[in-house]
């Protein structure tokens, strides 16, 4: 049962599983790095590899913001029916030529890197300790990455240091889900924690490390993109107070008491201007 | 022997969809098109529909509402 299942997730992912153990070899044999550093660098590299995506999704983020204000006036017509509401939303993405920024297919690249490390550190278990003399260690504190994260206190540490880091990555990275769903994907790291325990801890060194790119990469990202969202909601509130009333219960509850930025005039003109050139656009 | 894929998604979604929280571009999100899709089709058909879906859900795509193909009558 278990095989078949690895089978169905795992053989369309395998060519890039081989390449990750590839470069995990090359980054210890060839550059000489232990092997728990060879991991980090090993993430390191595969995220690099996603930063166009990422400066794609910054594009497609500061577009969706131009039209904050549409799509607000959707969410609003629609409020009882979520499902309704979903699917015009996505009529008005494709209408507008808006690509929103999350999508599925980058998530599952990191899958192969995951498998690839974590088949590895099983071999490295099974071998005795005398091929690995000492690089099996991390900083001192983490004696074997081969060995399960609670085998010893440091473990327990990395493992501190992976809920803290997942969950400030969900912070970053979950900008469009709901706040209820947000609440939920940030408490799901201490329950998955007790599953993560029995994991090597160089795999457990993996998920630290793309969660700490995850909030630097938020960090940077949130300078880079400007919150124009807000400013819509407050010129909307100012010209028809009863709409801000229906906004109260939705998600735009924890934006209203912002204070109003010296942005907005010059952020909410431009959807009209862009309407206007994408109406042109649709006539040729 | 659709309901081995189903678990897999179930697997999915405990594990690693927990671990990466994004939000699915389409409309419904790919682990409950994929479910939907293994429902109709079976296991085979379902999983080709799935992974189809998959490669579409990239950053070049432009997302939107496509449901998985309906049940045929059985």
């Amino acid at each position: 049962m278990n095989g078949v299942l690895s089978f169905i997730v795992a053989s369309p992912l395998t060519p890039l599983e081989h390449a990750a153990r590839h470069v995990l070899n090359w980054l210890h044999f060839s550059v000489g790095l232990p092997w728990a550093w060879s991991i980090v660098a090993l993430t390191v590299i595969v995220r690099m590899l996603l930063v166009p995506l990422t400066v794609k999704q910054i594009h497609s983020m500061q577009n969706l913001q131009r039209y904050a204000p549409q799509m607000k006036e959707i969410q609003k017509k629609y409020k009882q029916d979520k499902q309704k509401q979903n699917e015009e939303l996505m009529k008005f993405y494709k209408d507008n030529q808006i690509n929103p920024a999350a999508s599925c297919l980058p998530m599952l690249v990191q899958l192969p890197v995951f498998i690839a490390l974590y088949y590895s550190l099983r071999a490295f278990a099974k071998e005795p300790v005398s091929q690995h003399p000492g690089s099996l260690s991390f900083l001192h504190f983490i004696p074997s990455i081969a060995d399960h994260t609670t085998s010893h206190w440091g473990g327990f540490v990395l493992l501190v240091i992976y809920v803290g880091s997942q969950m400030a990555s969900t912070l970053f990275m979950a900008t469009t889900v709901d706040k209820m769903q947000r609440y939920l994907f940030m408490f799901m790291p201490v329950v998955f924690v007790f599953v993560i325990a029995r994991f090597p801890a160089g795999l457990v060194l993996y998920w630290v490390t793309t969660n700490l790119w995850t909030v630097g990469q938020g960090l940077i990202t949130r300078r880079l993109v400007p919150k124009t969202a807000v400013p819509a909601v407050e010129k909307k509130s100012s010209r028809t107070p009863r709409s801000d009333d229906g906004d109260g219960g939705g998600n735009g509850a924890k934006r209203a008491p912002e204070p109003p930025k010296p942005q907005p005039t010059a952020v909410s003109a431009a959807p009209r201007k862009v309407r206007r050139k994408k109406k042109a656009g649709g006539r040729r | 022997m659709y309901r081995l894929g189903v678990a897999a998604i179930w697997v999915w979604r405990g594990t690693f969809g927990a671990l990466f929280p994004t939000t699915c571009k389409y409309e419904p999100s790919c682990s409950h098109y994929a479910v939907d899709a293994l429902r109709a089709k079976g296991l085979v058909r379902g999983s080709v529909l799935a992974g189809w879906r998959l490669l579409r859900c990239n950053p070049w795509s432009h997302g939107g509402f496509d449901p998985a193909p309906p049940r045929l009558g059985r």
